[in-house]
């Protein structure tokens, strides 16, 4: 079970006075500082997959790097299995695998020299590399490019080896930050039947989004976050019962704006 | 660690750009150098030796020897009638006389009655020429021939004559041997060429392995990849050193081999002249001594690579720092800053220094632990640095 309670983060303003006016009115800019995360708290359990929803800027992508430990919360618990990622990073870096939004490969590697490295880097011996790398190459669909240089990839390509390298070590957690963004209709279909895949052996998986029918498709459980904190947490049949079986008036009732407002946050 | 120098260093070689860089710059450049120079200044030696010279004399009616010296050598001089022309310069700015020999009045070979005389020769001597040199050869015959005739009537002998024409005469006698003397000249400037060759050898793979992690997303999946932040920064830090060590090889053994080749193939006199008082053991420890120099580079450079945004601004912040490793070697190459007392402890100006001792053949040994221990501090001071650099969000998520 994923237990999030609590987080909270804020970033030093490197020049105030270059915000726009709209960034000037936010709520969270406090001075020179800007509370990205003020309080975000949600579940996942064994076998769930999780949507997290919000409008851009809310902080999701803040929420999903310190559950993965790429920041470090300023107050706040994450707790993995009731692991203490916090209090032992190396451990909780084991048990969880990331894909972050800005999809980065090394160029002059090949697909699967990338997905072989961040393996050895977990320290799983060559041979269990190489047998996971050739069954995940069949899943999402990579035999045919494995071998080229990462640096001439589609995005779609990219992806995909970017999503066998952040789950080649068999996490106990996967945390996808946007996996669909900007991927074409057949890659996005991969990535969704992955995500399937991992739901079916057991494996929680949180991921965010824009796009609803993702979530209508995959997810247990949705976790709306709107500037910084949760206001939505709870299973997809509560949250689709919101407004009667609208996915996308729900959500707008969790930020508790209208359909105009909303019109340039989600994807319908 | 090891596991990121490997996957470094794979990457590295497979980087068209770092291997110009590393390899083939400082493998090319003192060839280069010692062969672009050679050619350029033999070749306006020789065009100034050859050409043609256009003159105009003015009082020929005063030196009918010299003028025909002069129209004698025909292939080597050609001249031109200038008139009732005053304006010397004028003629040779606009290129139509080389030079213009006037003679004055009276001018005659009985030095005892006249005195001296003199010519005035109106010349351009901006640039190489060779002018001045060229007509001397021919006045100064006469001038030496209008000597002997008056020591004669005035029935000098040799000693005499000698003792007259410098009456006291300074022998210097230095003590220092060609070594010396070469050293200084050469070895002062050298360090310029190889801390510049080295910066720019791990300049590439520097702004790759940081800047480059943040410009390709890749620095977020590695920071939570369950390896220790500082085994990161030394693996990265490990490839950037060897990367510039290999430059420092190259160029060293680069310098070794064209210095041989220009030596004993070409027998280029002052190449010879290095050559044979330079050993290898001088050339190991060069070596040696940029290995230091290298690690202070690398862990300056990832440092930078790892707080600039993206590669444009990590290869900004590195190009400045060309200016900043220029002004300790530059100190060396100032006189009276030798490698004694507080230069010794003095971080790259004091392997400068040290460099310029080796070749001169005056080097200190005992100096060398100074060198060594205090570049040593610098660079394990500033990869602790680079380490505390690393583990912090506001640098990493700029």
């Amino acid at each position: 079970m994923i237990e999030i309670s609590g987080l909270a983060k804020r970033f030093e303003v490197e020049n105030p006075k270059k915000l726009s006016e709209q960034e000037k009115k936010d709520p969270r800019l406090k001075g020179r500082y800007f509370q990205s995360v003020r309080d975000v708290s949600f579940t996942c359990d064994q076998g769930q997959v999780l949507g997290l929803l919000g409008p851009n800027g809310a902080g999701k992508t803040t929420t999903l790097r310190m559950l993965s430990t790429a920041l470090r919360p300023d107050s706040g618990k994450v707790l993995i299995g009731g692991e203490d990622v916090l209090a032992n990073p190396n451990i909780a870096r084991k048990k969880i695998g990331f894909l972050s939004s800005s999809t980065g490969l090394y160029g002059r590697l090949s697909g699967r020299e990338n997905i072989s490295y961040f393996g050895e880097l977990h320290g799983i011996p060559k041979d269990v590399i190489n047998s996971r790398i050739e069954e995940m190459a069949d899943l999402l669909d990579m035999q045919n490019f494995l071998d080229r240089r990462a640096e001439n990839f589609s995005s779609g390509m990219k992806q995909k080896v970017s999503i066998a390298r952040a789950v080649i070590h068999e996490p106990a957690l996967v945390v996808l930050d946007e996996p669909t963004t900007g991927l074409d209709i057949m890659a996005t279909s991969t990535v969704m039947e992955f995500i399937q895949r991992l739901k079916d052996k057991g494996t929680p998986v949180i991921f965010s989004t824009h796009h609803l029918d993702e979530v209508q498709t995959l997810c247990d459980k949705v976790t709306v976050i709107n500037q910084g904190e949760t206001v939505f947490n709870d299973s997809l049949a509560a949250f689709s019962a919101l407004s009667g079986g609208q996915m996308h008036k729900s959500f707008l009732k969790t930020l508790s704006m209208d359909s105009e407002e909303t019109s340039n946050v989600v994807n319908l | 660690m090891w596991l990121i120098f490997k996957k470094e260093f794979k990457e590295l070689l497979r980087d068209r750009k770092t291997i110009i860089f590393m390899i083939g710059l400082p493998l090319l450049l003192f060839p280069a150098i010692f062969g672009v120079a050679m050619f350029f200044m033999s070749s306006a030696a020789d065009k100034a030796e050859n050409k043609v010279l256009k003159y105009a004399i003015v009082g020929e009616a005063y030196a009918p020897a010299i003028v025909q010296s002069f129209s004698d050598a025909s292939d080597k001089f050609e001249e031109v009638a200038i008139g009732n022309e005053t304006d010397y310069a004028k003629l040779i700015k606009n290129e139509t006389l080389d030079f213009v020999l006037v003679i004055p009045e009276g001018f005659n070979s009985d030095v005892l009655n006249s005195g001296q005389h003199t010519l005035q020769l109106y010349l351009n001597d901006a640039g190489l020429n060779k002018v001045m040199g060229r007509v001397s050869d021919i006045v100064d015959e006469y001038s030496d021939t209008f000597q002997q005739t008056a020591f004669s009537s005035l029935g000098l002998n040799e000693s005499q004559q000698v003792a007259l024409l410098k009456p006291i005469e300074i022998e210097k006698q230095n003590v220092a041997d060609d070594r010396e003397v070469w050293g200084e000249r050469i070895g002062g400037a050298l360090p310029y060429f190889i801390f510049i060759l080295c910066l720019q050898g791990a300049m590439a793979p520097a702004a790759d392995l940081g800047a480059g992690e943040k410009e390709r997303g890749t620095l977020e999946t590695l920071l939570i990849s369950p390896m220790d932040r500082h085994k990161l920064v030394l693996g990265k830090f490990f490839t950037i050193a060897v990367a510039g060590i290999i430059t420092a090889l190259i160029t060293v053994s680069s310098m070794a081999l064209w210095g041989l080749v220009l030596s004993q193939g070409m027998a280029v006199e002052f190449v010879v002249k290095i050559m044979s008082m330079i050993g290898l053991v001088d050339f190991f420890l060069i070596f040696l001594m940029l290995v230091p120099v290298v690690a202070v580079f690398a862990a300056v450079l990832l440092s930078l690579s790892i707080y600039a945004r993206s590669f444009k601004e990590a290869q900004s912040y590195m190009g400045s720092l060309i200016m900043v490793v220029i002004f300790p070697v530059l100190i060396a190459m100032m006189p009276g800053v030798e490698l004694k007392g507080g230069w010794v402890w003095v971080p790259l100006t004091n392997v400068a220094l040290a460099m310029k001792e080796l070749f001169k053949g005056t080097m200190d040994y005992f100096a060398l632990f100074g060198i060594f221990s205090s570049t040593a501090v610098i660079a394990a001071g500033l990869i602790y640095f680079c380490i505390h650099w690393f583990n912090k969000e506001k640098v990493l998520f700029r």
